[in-house]
């Protein structure tokens, strides 16, 4: 991770290492890169701004220097400029901050996914739940599940990221593309409607809700 | 970089103008005048030599006549009295029998450097150039009944002192000339660049002490320099609101936030006095959920003032209504069931409109999220969009509970809330957001509502791409 505001690296080097990686800091952009071609990573947390080295010009000498790890990139600009949406489209990912921690989680395992290479499931399922992506079929302890459009893509979401928090803007993006605040909560109500088809019946119940933070999707 | 260094930068370019004007103009105007002096001096010496060449042919034809007449006793008389009195130029004559044999011969002392030996005699006008170069003599010949030859000739000499006096005087006319071009093309660079040279040193006196509120002075010529002068003041101008109108929205902005900072405030300060580790907990998710929401109006706060200062980047296409109203109707579908309001939208399916589609997206869910949330369990949202005349309108209806009539005026201010809206979740900044994009767009937005009988948000739109102007200010 290469960040000069020691709290946030701090934060996330932390909560990264509680997700089970491990985690290098660099302080500026030199060093970001120095670390970089040292060590083999998976993945690499680059902020847009630093001292020395900017994040973006870093970036170009890692793969400059055929450094193909992937990168989220963190960056405190509300639009985003088009050289971060270049790096996006070759496989790079990136993050307005402030953002939360489970977002940056889910984000950095996707590209990790990403970069190694794992093959699509064609069923996903979390204990007795599960869902069959190719017939599009949702039951839970053999009783078939009907979902609406938004209700299976929503189940999806969260059995694919089963075990991380995902936030409602992490959802609202995802489900619906949205990305602005839409006033009402569409969001919990969507929440409340899929937890009343897979959790009201059944036992024990898989989505929970993380106050002030957002959903889960987990056994216990 | 230096501030000499950066006046030699300005200064250079205009030098650099005036002297490309000035040769342009030096060397359009020596050219054509060169062209007058070489086209007389060329016509001047063609004519002297046609002249002398008719002296020499008049001459033969008339020593001819003598010699027929008196023969070579008399051309020889004739060719004496006429030199001796000046009553003809003098001139070479020559009678020439055989090949070779030289009967009589008059040319003056100084003609001695032509080598007449080289004369063949025949046909129309021979040439010999003297043995300096300078001169030519030119020979009609003429063969006479007894089989003699008789030759005439004339030097080019005095032409050529003619045409060289001409040539000095021409020397020095184009002297004059080329004088002249290069006073004139200096006089005419320097009134042309003039009033330039002053914009110029205007523009600079500006942009070093940053004074926006002045103005480059504009002449009443009414020429392309006051044309510039006067863009150049509009361009201010615009810079100007344009500043005035950011500076204003970051008060806003920095005001607008200071709610919200303060709770945030309040909830840790109370966490940190109490020992109950439910507390802390309870503490923590609303610093959580409170930061949310100022992010959330950070990036509406931040929309509005983009759109008000005309700084908002719209990415028009032509947008088609109805799958975009079906979309937005489809994300509330939940909540509107929830609340047993019936939501239906009326659309023709060919309806297009030039817009940013995200935007108009934003629009339409901040009006329908309003309507749903003002309209009691049982009532009735609609949405219909029709083309009027060359604009596109766009209604939003409820049957909800309406606006008080004291409200009316302020609900497109920022964070006002009327008295049923403080006990709704949102920000307060719904509708000036409709409104900011709506206007971006070159539109209007109206409300016409009455307390207990709903309300209607009316967005015109134009319906035809004129490129809705996005510098607006």
């Amino acid at each position: 991770m290469v960040e000069d505001d020691a709290t946030i690296a701090d934060f996330v080097s932390k909560g990264l290492a509680e997700a089970g990686h491990a985690v290098d800091v660099a302080s500026d952009g030199e060093r970001g890169v120095e670390l970089a071609l040292k060590g083999d990573y998976d993945a690499a947390i680059v902020d847009v701004m630093l001292p020395r080295l900017d994040g973006l010009t870093l970036i170009d000498r890692l793969r400059a220097r055929g450094v193909q790890t992937p990168v989220l990139i963190l960056s405190a600009r509300r639009t985003v400029d088009d050289r971060v949406k270049g790096l996006q489209a070759g496989g790079d990912d990136y993050l307005t901050k402030p953002f939360a921690f489970a977002e940056l989680l889910a984000r950095l395992q996707a590209l990790i996914r990403r970069s190694t290479g794992q093959t699509e499931p064609t069923r996903l399922s979390l204990g007795n739940l599960s869902l069959d992506l190719l017939s599009r079929r949702a039951e839970r302890d053999g009783k078939p599940i009907d979902l609406r459009p938004r209700e299976y893509g929503l189940l999806e979401y969260l059995l694919r990221n089963q075990g991380r928090v995902l936030t409602k803007t992490m959802i609202l993006s995802h489900v619906w593309g949205y990305n602005f605040d839409p006033g009402t909560n569409v969001v919990d109500v969507l929440v409340s409607r899929l937890r009343e088809k897979i959790d009201r019946d059944f036992e024990p119940k898989l989505l929970h809700t993380v106050r002030g933070v957002g959903y889960v999707l987990k056994a216990s | 970089m230096s501030e000499t260094a950066r006046h030699q930068d300005n200064e250079e370019p205009i030098a650099r103008i005036g002297l490309r004007l000035a040769a342009w103009y030096a060397v359009v105007f020596v050219g054509t005048s060169l062209a007058i002096v070489l086209l007389t001096y060329r016509l001047l010496a063609a004519s002297l030599e046609e002249r002398d060449q008719q002296l020499v042919t008049s001459t033969l034809r008339e020593y001819s006549q003598r010699y027929a007449e008196g023969g070579l006793r008399s051309l020889a008389d004739a060719v004496e009295i006429e030199q001796r009195s000046g009553r003809r130029e003098r001139m070479f004559v020559r009678v020439v029998r055989g090949p070779s044999e030289t009967l009589f011969l008059s040319a003056p002392y100084a003609w001695n450097d032509f080598d007449v030996s080289r004369l063949r005699g025949l046909g129309g006008l021979e040439e010999i150039l003297s043995e300096s170069g300078t001169a030519r003599l030119e020979v009609a010949s003429a063969r006479l009944a007894d089989g003699t030859l008789l030759q005439v000739g004339k030097s080019s000499e005095n032409r050529e002192v003619l045409l060289a006096r001409y040539r000095t005087v021409l020397a020095i006319i184009s002297l004059v000339i080329v004088a002249v071009a290069l006073a004139g093309g200096a006089i005419v660079t320097r009134s042309t660049l003039q009033p330039i040279r002053q914009l110029i040193t205007a523009v600079r006196g500006i942009v070093r002490t940053g004074r926006i509120d002045a103005r480059v002075p504009v002449r009443e010529e009414r020429d392309a320099i006051d044309e510039l002068s006067a863009l150049f003041n509009e361009m201010l101008d615009r810079i100007t609101t344009l500043i005035r109108g950011m500076e204003h929205a970051l008060d806003n902005v920095a005001h607008d936030l200071r709610t919200p900072m303060t709770r945030l405030r309040g909830v840790a300060e109370r966490a940190l006095q109490s020992n109950d580790a439910q507390a802390h907990r309870e503490a923590l998710v609303t610093s959580l959920e409170e930061s949310e929401r100022i992010l959330a109006m950070l990036d509406t706060l931040m929309d509005i003032s983009e759109a008000e200062t005309g700084t908002m980047r719209l990415d028009v296409t032509a947008v088609p209504l109805a799958p975009l109203v079906g979309e937005v109707v489809e994300l509330y579908e939940n909540i509107a069931e929830d609340k047993r309001i019936s939501v239906s939208s009326d659309v023709s399916a060919e309806l297009t409109i030039p817009a940013d589609s995200k935007r108009l997206r934003q629009v339409l869910a901040n009006l329908i999220d309003n309507a749903i949330k003002y309209t009691p369990p049982g009532g009735r949202v609609e949405v219909r969009a029709r083309r009027d005349g060359s604009v596109v309108r766009l209604d939003v209806a409820d049957s909800g509970v309406g606006i008080a009539p004291r409200d009316l005026p302020h609900i497109w201010e920022r964070l006002y809330r009327g008295d049923q809206s403080r006990n709704e979740r949102g920000l307060g900044l719904g509708l000036s957001l409709v409104r900011a994009i709506v206007v971006a767009h070159g539109g209007t937005v109206d409300v016409s509502a009455e307390p207990g009988r709903g309300a209607t948000f009316t967005v015109k739109l134009p319906a035809d791409s004129k490129g809705p102007s996005i510098t607006r200010v």
